[in-house]
């Protein structure tokens, strides 16, 4: 079949004509798609076992006693709940989560208070790009380059150690991420929108506010959210900035407590999947929100 | 293109708009500057001087820093560097092959497709404190689950120290970040590939292509800029593994898995020679910068090739 006869089934006989064109496969065809099916559907199958099976692992060890942990293998005789309460009990985990979360979600608040106007500036501003790349550039930079500066400035103005402090750090960090989600947001929005905002006598703030903001909400979600995952997961600012108890968030805590002979591998498993918990809610009642934002950020 | 809409027809309101633009632009240039050009001028300074985390700035000695991680003295530093793109380089050409197969499977189912989706982004989400606490355990010579399948099945007699032995532990550190990187490089390949029309495709299948060939001469062809761009996104990302390190290896054994950025911390904090640390940074900082510079061009020159 040429390229002709294909645009001319395309123009004579429309769809029908595809789908007569596709029914009249022979069958071996059919089967060896058939096969093909099969083999993709193994390769989700293996491809979902490799990014279960840690996590799996990590489940049942929560299960098991200290014995049966170094056998090695991945289901046990005898389940135990030991761990569970044990790991509580002796590690103050709730506390450690508390602060993450508190950290995470106030600083992914104020990553959105500053990117969000911003980004919308940028694609707005005739030069605004330039900003743009300088930004993004900013994250090519490993953050350890920040990491001693930030240290002393923290410690100047008496942020080491701090909700604030640690806020604020995440607030910036996460800002040039956020530049990039929103872009592919905000470059969706029709920019005659604003304009006839404009002619009708709004300013450009209360044009952004009003026209623009609602209409953003999606984007909104999904940045914040990975704003807020970012910060949650962060450990090298962290384990510099937040040393003390009464700050310290959960992936120092966990950093300290491997090595920690009272704490063995079930109680390590159980601080480790209570830690990811609130992650894996997010991402589970969120996931068509992350993924689109993701999805947003890189095709624009 | 629409962009420029924001100085049109000379009305009045265009002067305060641009401003107003500026105005909330405002607070993102001082967080750059607080996050960006603060700390660099801070860190080249400090790499002339003898320091500590107590007394910065304690003694101005010139070039010594230097001459000692390039010239003499210093044997961990260098290699740290090299290392650092050998693995990032590695783990990013690996994750966008692995990637691109995956979203190229997703593409393929429609319904089981999204439960994929979902798993895929377990990995994707979880702290990399606890990757690395996940893959410790599922290592660990004593008690891990690989070990023990190994040993049931007799494939060796005595447990393999993943995690302690060379080449073992930097591959080690490679499949962990694997885990965790691959379904990003999935998630953003397959929005790539849905750029390509489906009747681009669906033309060349009636024409008798098979899939090898749609995917050689018209997906990867027509997604080669975003490719491009994902692939430099992981390298830079690569670049900047930390957490992974300090948990599966620290370094070790010896220095064999020490990268430059876990090199730099601990120069700094275990050794609290702050100063050696800031010169290591800006080496590092200009390491990484020439590593990633010609993908950028080449991105830049691809995409202007395709539009």
């Amino acid at each position: 079949m040429t390229v002709s006869t294909v645009v001319e089934r395309g123009r004579f006989g429309g769809k029908g004509a595809t789908r007569r064109g596709k029914a009249s496969i022979p069958t071996a065809e059919a089967e060896s798609s058939f096969v093909r099916r099969g083999l993709s559907l193994l390769g989700v199958g293996l491809y979902a076992g490799f990014f279960l099976l840690p996590i799996a692992f990590l489940i049942s060890l929560t299960f098991k006693t200290r014995d049966e942990v170094l056998l090695g293998q991945f289901f046990t005789s005898k389940p135990t709940l030991e761990n569970w309460w044990k790991a509580f009990e002796f590690i103050n985990l709730t506390g450690f989560i508390g602060h993450s979360v508190l950290i995470a979600s106030l600083s992914a608040v104020l990553t959105l208070a500053l990117a969000t106007p911003a980004t919308y500036a940028v694609t707005r501003l005739q030069h605004g790009e330039l900003v743009g790349s300088l930004v993004l550039s900013s994250y090519i930079a490993p953050p350890v380059v920040a990491l001693l500066p930030l240290f002393f400035l923290m410690r100047w103005l008496g942020l080491l150690n701090s909700f604030a402090g640690m806020i604020l750090v995440y607030g910036l960090m996460n800002v040039p991420v956020a530049y990039w989600l929103l872009r592919g947001f905000i470059a969706k929005i029709p920019a005659a929108l604003d304009e006839a905002a404009w002619v009708d006598g709004a300013g450009f703030f209360k044009t952004f506010l009003v026209i623009s903001l609602p209409l953003l909400v999606p984007g909104i979600v999904a940045t914040g959210l990975i704003s807020l995952i970012l910060a949650y997961n962060e450990f090298l600012f962290a384990s510099l900035f937040a040393q003390d108890d009464s700050v310290r968030g959960l992936t120092v805590a966990i950093s300290l407590f491997q090595g920690d002979r009272f704490v063995n591998f079930g109680q390590m498993a159980v601080a480790s999947i209570a830690g990811i918990v609130p992650v894996y809610l997010i991402a589970l009642f969120f996931q068509n929100h992350l993924i689109g934002g993701l999805m947003s950020g890189s095709v624009k | 293109m629409e962009l420029h809409l924001a100085r049109p027809r000379g009305s009045g309101g265009d002067g305060s708009r641009v401003r107003a633009a500026w105005l909330m632009l405002l607070p993102v240039l001082l967080g750059l500057l607080v996050f960006a050009v603060y700390p660099s001028i801070y860190v080249v300074g400090l790499s002339f001087t003898k320091s500590t985390l107590g007394q910065p700035f304690k003694a101005w000695i010139g070039w010594s820093n230097y001459r000692w991680l390039l010239f003499g003295g210093d044997e961990i530093f260098v290699p740290s560097l090299l290392r650092a793109a050998l693995f990032s380089f590695g783990v990013a050409l690996v994750e966008l092959w692995l990637g691109l197969w995956l979203a190229l499977l997703l593409t393929s189912l429609q319904r089981a497709g999204r439960l994929v989706r979902s798993i895929m982004l377990l990995p994707l989400m979880t702290p990399p404190v606890l990757v690395g606490i996940a893959w410790k355990l599922l290592l660990a010579p004593g008690g891990g689950l690989v070990n023990g399948k190994l040993l049931s099945l007799g494939l060796v007699d005595t447990p393999v120290s993943f995690l302690g032995t060379q080449p073992w532990a930097l591959l080690s550190v490679m499949v962990a970040d694997a885990w965790q990187w691959t379904p990003f490089v999935a998630i953003l390949g397959y929005a790539a590939l849905r750029q390509v029309p489906d009747d681009i495709i669906e033309a060349a299948l009636l024409d008798g292509a098979n899939e090898r060939a749609v995917f050689w001469k018209i997906q990867l062809p027509m997604t080669a800029p975003l490719l491009l761009a994902i692939f430099v996104l992981r390298l830079i990302m690569a670049f900047k593994t930390f957490d992974l390190l300090y948990i599966l290896t620290f370094g070790g054994p010896g220095s064999s898995t020490d990268m430059a950025g876990f090199t730099i911390w601990r120069t700094a904090l275990r050794n609290f020679d702050v100063g050696a640390a800031a010169a290591e940074t800006v080496l590092f900082a200009g390491f990484v910068s020439v590593a990633i510079l010609p993908f950028l061009w080449l991105h830049r020159r691809v995409e202007r090739n395709a539009s």
